[in-house]
């Protein structure tokens, strides 16, 4: 799964701790989720998506890998 | 709320502390003093308590971690369960094959080895999620 979140961040100029606190969780989940590592569950994508104002969609894709 | 939330986070260290420094102390109490019996169950009882308080504190702790939190500390209890567990079986079967001497492989010094395990397994999720090389933006 990758993410644009980065993307995202950096058009609302937000820090990773500013989103972090925005969508209630640490700067380390950010951190993870970000690089990859971890994918969240639907309800902090949703609330991700909510915080910039974009469709889940636009913030998280499907790899080939991911594809059955 | 949120100051709440992090100041039952920062207190979970205070009460593992407490627990470890009952646990030591009841220790070499019991070792280096000749106690009565009874002295002595009421001294193992404490760190009893001790870690009782510290394991609700904890699980308590939990209920306010995010999601990668949650994971990492699951996953590091995965981890130090299982290495638990294979070292249980591993003495008691040693035990059976050769006479461990009681002196060094005595249950009260699994405690800290237990602990270990959980810093190991912690120390492998956290550079799973790469929690210890982030960069800050």
């Amino acid at each position: 799964m990758k993410n644009t979140i980065k993307v995202e961040r950096a058009k609302k100029n937000w820090t990773q701790a500013e989103l972090a606190e925005k969508i209630g969780v640490s700067r380390q989940a950010i951190h993870a989720i970000e690089a990859g590592k971890f994918v969240p569950s639907t309800v902090l994508a949703l609330r991700m998506a909510k915080e910039f104002g974009t469709a889940v969609e636009i913030i998280f894709q499907l790899e080939e890998t991911d594809l059955v | 709320m949120e100051k709440s939330k992090k100041h039952l986070s920062d207190r979970v260290p205070v009460y593992a502390l407490i627990w470890a420094i009952s646990y030591i102390g009841s220790l070499g109490a019991m070792k280096v003093l000749s106690l009565s019996q009874a002295v002595s169950v009421m001294l193992t009882i404490v760190p009893v308590i001790a870690f009782a308080l510290f394991l609700y504190k904890f699980y308590r702790s939990v209920y306010f971690m995010d999601e990668v939190q949650i994971k990492i500390q699951m996953e590091a209890a995965v981890v130090a369960f299982g290495l638990a567990l294979l070292t249980i079986m591993t003495l008691g079967l040693l035990d059976l094959a050769i006479v461990l001497n009681q002196e060094d492989w005595a249950y009260r010094f699994l405690v800290p080895v237990f602990v270990a395990y959980y810093f190991i397994g912690l120390f492998i999720s956290r550079r799973k999620y790469h929690i210890d090389h982030e960069e800050h933006d």
